[in-house]
């Protein structure tokens, strides 16, 4: 068998599209409410960091929300219409070395799976992210911030 | 515009449940209710994390196998096979604790939700219980789905990447919870990094999955005779094995990641 080429067909609205929630996030119980001291997300615009060069690169950093071991918020930029880079901008784990343990296999991981999901095309990834709620909905308000949902 | 993929979560079993459906074209909106409810009921009866759940309540003996209701039944019933077709490797009921079929019921819930989307106006869809994944159907486009099989050396990196034809389970030290139990000696043990099952069934590949992680690569001789499933162990050195017809979607079984 060969691999399949990997193809960059993946768009910014596509992708908002595979996080979409079904349900309202209020539906989402344990992990999925967001803090009311951080509900929206800060958007800066203009390549902030990367300079006027890469004009049409936005950073936003989603909103602090609960997960099942602690509270987290993503950062997410974008490029040209593309998800380009996709980080933690806040972890708190109770400094639980079992929760440690995990948010530093998983959340790689998620991050990964973000990019993945433009870029290798691949619909899910087996073997345990138990992140991923609190990550989703702080990456899906981070876009809605951008004006990408 | 029909969103290419619409996406539900649900908190059940101590664990996030993703469904993910692939709508046709003009098909409107989409009722998950039926899945959602056998996920929740699931969680009701079979969550080890409930103490007044009947499988808690079985576990200290306060009800009998036989006054179960049937959702345990079920699963005790399909425990028991799946003890016999893992050679042991799999055995809920030798579990420190009591009888703990955590290794089965949460495949098996994800596909009873599975077959509860069946209805639905959609090329395919995807239930994703924390890594364990059961599917139906397609892409819109007919291309079937792929899943990454997350590396358990380098979590940014996909070890391998599976064409799937129906449910994919992966089990491994790095999980959460997973705490692999060695039936034979009662410790917990592991034998490879990482061990993925893919077949028709998500309970039996869950099951499976968890009994080859145990049993390391000796257990690749009970999945090889079972019709419609295969398997992939990535050992600690990276090195995999696997059985004869493993739905590798592109490279297979080298030593490190895909090259993403």
């Amino acid at each position: 068998m060969k691999r399949a080429p990997i193809v960059i067909a993946g768009t910014v609205a596509g992708l908002v599209a595979v996080l979409e929630f079904h349900s309202t996030p209020a539906k989402v119980s344990l992990a999925g409410s967001t803090l009311p001291s951080a509900s929206t997300g800060r958007s800066t615009t203009g390549g902030e960091a990367a300079g006027s060069a890469t004009s049409g690169t936005r950073t936003v950093t989603g909103p602090q929300v609960n997960y099942n071991w602690g509270v987290l918020s993503v950062k997410v930029t974008v490029s040209h219409g593309k998800i380009t880079k996709v980080r933690l901008a806040y972890l708190d784990d109770g400094s639980n070395p079992r929760s440690q343990y995990i948010d530093q296999q998983s959340i790689p991981l998620l991050e990964q799976e973000t990019l993945h999901a433009q870029s290798a095309n691949i619909q899910g990834v087996s073997g345990a992210s138990y992140t991923s709620a609190g990550f989703t909905q702080s990456l899906q308000s981070a876009l809605h911030s951008l004006g990408m949902s | 515009m029909t969103p290419p993929v619409v996406r539900d979560l649900v908190h059940v079993m101590g664990t996030v449940v993703t469904i993910d459906v692939y709508p046709l074209p003009g098909s409107g909106a989409l009722d998950f209710a039926a899945a959602r409810t056998v996920l929740q009921r699931a969680d009701e009866v079979l969550s080890t994390w409930r103490p007044d759940s009947p499988v808690s309540r079985l576990r200290r003996g306060e009800i009998a196998a036989v006054d179960a209701p049937p959702e345990l039944s079920a699963v005790l019933t399909a425990c028991a096979t799946a003890r016999e077709l893992s050679d042991g490797w799999f055995d809920p009921w030798a579990m420190p604790g009591g009888f703990d079929p955590t290794g089965y019921v949460k495949g098996w819930a994800a596909q009873r939700a599975l077959e509860a989307l069946a209805g639905l106006p959609v090329s395919g869809a995807l239930v994703n219980a924390a890594g364990d994944i059961a599917s139906l159907g397609s892409q819109l486009s007919g291309a079937p789905f792929r899943i990454g099989i997350a590396d358990p050396d380098e979590p940014r990196r996909l070890a391998e990447i599976v064409e799937l034809t129906a449910c994919i389970a992966t089990s491994g030290t790095y999980e959460r919870g997973s705490h692999l139990i060695d039936p034979r000696s009662g410790e917990p043990t592991a034998r490879v990094a990482s061990a993925s099952v893919t077949g028709p069934d998500l309970g039996l590949a869950d099951a499976l999955a968890t009994a080859l992680a145990v049993a390391g690569l000796a257990g690749l001789s009970f999945i090889e005779p079972l019709a419609g499933y295969e398997a992939l162990v990535i050992g600690y050195d990276g090195r995999r094995q696997w059985t004869s017809n493993f739905p590798f979607a592109g490279r297979t079984g080298q030593v490190g990641s895909v090259p993403l």
